[in-house]
């Protein structure tokens, strides 16, 4: 299964470096669409806040549908952002494939083999030297795995969020509309969780071809194989993505909890914390996000010191 | 399916190596903050739910109540405000090492340096990001106007109403409309890495 997903996220066997990928154009057209739906929710909004200085009669309707929408909106701005780190993917494999034979005849023909074998400090960080490509970590390999069901997942209980907002908009005030709004907001919220678990993967999975394509570069040079240790802003990405997972999984367990309650008296409490501890869950996913971004962006330092130095001195 | 030529990429020409510019150098320096910044946003709004539940079960002030759920929302939209932005200084970090790593490595090669010029996607970017962060702080602020409007009373519920949906929409579009600009800034390094693998060809003098 994770060969098909591969397939994915690594260029065809007829792509070139002159290939123009596809995945913006389409990346553009999904946020677009996101867009549109936000500003439909907008104006769903404005009308329902009109509604409560009129009589308030369709407000709860309105704002019911809203929701549901508008976090619709919002996963399809973030699927938007998954296609683009395909692209990425597909575009990083095809680079690598330039790098490795430019380098072939940018190399001094006068090189040694490299640095020793064993561990060396960097300006990036710690690095260990070895003499062929390094096995893949393990969660790069669960990174590559998990990326895709993720990324179909989460739109999937975004949209059976969509459903379930109809049925409470058409239930306001009956304890059918109360199971209904439990049901929106724990299904969409862990349905973002899981898309933004899916952009994490895809992240960790431009770090595991960073790695594995750099190293592959230096082997085919004939010099030793330089590789960066996982660095703490990696360690503590991948800690963040769990626990924001996590917790969008809890919160949808605990929306289910709340609806086995007798009264609304006994769920509004729980409703009143819950609201912002689902909204936690993303947002330790979007800061682990951030680390991950920090992370690539240092992982880039260290390879382009790597091809100065193979350029300049030949290893 | 559409090929590209190196011509077909918008470059200016230096001396040597280009330095990171102004976005990218910003965007180095303010991402860590950002990040923190972004925690503590997220630690204020969730400790001001948990306060604000804990007066809805003990039966509190209803206007404390009320007021307590204006500045929940400031404080988690700050700190949503705060990592969007995080993300787009890491972002303009990512572009940065790209720019500067690339002119370095044609500079090795003894090479004259090309580097892309920025691309109308970057702008857009920031454009974007400009106008969301606006649109999100901008909520968050008159969260807190509406917080202490509606702790020193007289405010009615039906105007407490209209103000939260109000706002809520207001920042909730400000968030889709910060993704996309986050978009456009990935796709953004999709131009880079590509221009970069013609460029390296070029050097090499495989093209």
């Amino acid at each position: 299964m994770a060969v098909t997903f591969d397939k994915l996220i690594t260029p065809s066997k007829t792509d070139t470096y002159k290939t123009e990928v596809p995945h913006t154009n389409i990346g553009i057209g999904i946020g677009v669409l996101a867009l549109v739906i936000a500003m439909v929710v907008a104006v769903i909004a404005i009308v329902a806040a009109n509604d409560v200085g009129v009589d308030g009669g369709n407000t709860a309707q309105l704002l019911a549908i809203a929701f549901g929408l508008n976090t619709l909106a919002i996963v399809t701005s973030k699927f938007a952002i998954a296609v683009i780190l395909v692209g990425i993917l597909v575009r990083l494999w095809l680079r690598i494939e330039s790098v490795k034979v430019s380098l072939a005849v940018l190399q001094p023909d006068d090189h040694g083999a490299g640095v020793a074998v064993g561990d060396v400090g960097t300006d990036f960080g710690d690095a260990t030297v070895t003499k062929s490509v390094p096995e893949s970590l393990p969660i790069h390999k669960m990174a590559r795995t998990m990326w895709f069901p993720m990324v179909v997942m989460g739109p999937m209980l975004v949209i059976a969020g969509v459903v379930t907002s109809i049925v409470w908009s058409n239930n306001v005030g009956t304890s059918t509309g109360v199971a209904a709004s439990g049901w929106t907001q724990g299904l969409q919220f862990l349905g973002e969780g899981m898309m933004l678990a899916g952009i994490s993967f895809l992240l960790g999975s431009i770090l595991s071809s960073l790695r594995e394509g750099g190293a592959q570069v230096q082997e085919s040079l004939g010099i030793t194989v330089t590789t960066l240790k996982m660095p703490a802003t990696a360690k503590a990405f991948v800690g963040l993505m769990a626990a924001g997972l996590m917790i969008s999984v809890i919160q949808f367990g605990l929306y289910l909890y709340t609806l086995t309650f007798d009264t609304f008296a006994e769920i509004a409490p729980w409703w009143a914390w819950l609201g912002p501890f689902r909204e936690l869950g993303l947002a330790l996913l979007l800061a682990g996000i951030v680390l991950a971004l920090a992370t690539i962006a240092n992982v880039l330092g260290f390879q382009f010191s790597r091809i100065r130095s193979i350029v300049s001195t030949g290893e | 399916m559409t090929t590209l030529t190196i011509n077909d990429f918008d470059t200016e020409t230096t001396a040597k190596a280009p330095d990171r510019n102004t976005p990218q150098k910003v965007g180095r320096a303010l991402w860590g903050p950002m990040f923190v910044m972004a925690l503590m946003g997220f630690a204020g709004g969730i400790g001001i739910a948990i306060y604000r539940a804990n007066l809805i079960s003990t039966g509190g002030d209803p206007l404390d109540i009320a007021a307590l759920g204006q500045y929940g929302p400031a404080a988690m939209f700050f700190g949503f405000a705060a990592v969007f932005a995080a993300i787009s200084f890491a972002i303009a970090k990512i572009l940065g090492e790209l720019r500067v790593g690339g002119g370095s490595v044609q500079q090795a090669a003894g090479s004259d340096i090309k580097t892309l010029k920025m691309p109308g996607m970057v702008k857009a970017f920031m454009g974007g990001m400009a106008m969301a962060m606006m649109i999100i702080l901008a909520a968050v602020v008159l969260h807190v106007v509406a917080g202490v409007n509606i702790a020193d009373g007289g405010v009615s519920p039906e105007t407490i109403e209209q103000w939260s949906i109000w706002l809520e929409a207001a920042r909730r579009f400000g968030v889709v409309l910060y993704l996309v600009a986050i978009m456009l800034g990935l796709g953004s390094i999709v131009q880079v890495l590509q221009y970069q693998g013609f460029r390296i060809r070029q050097v090499a003098k495989l093209l």
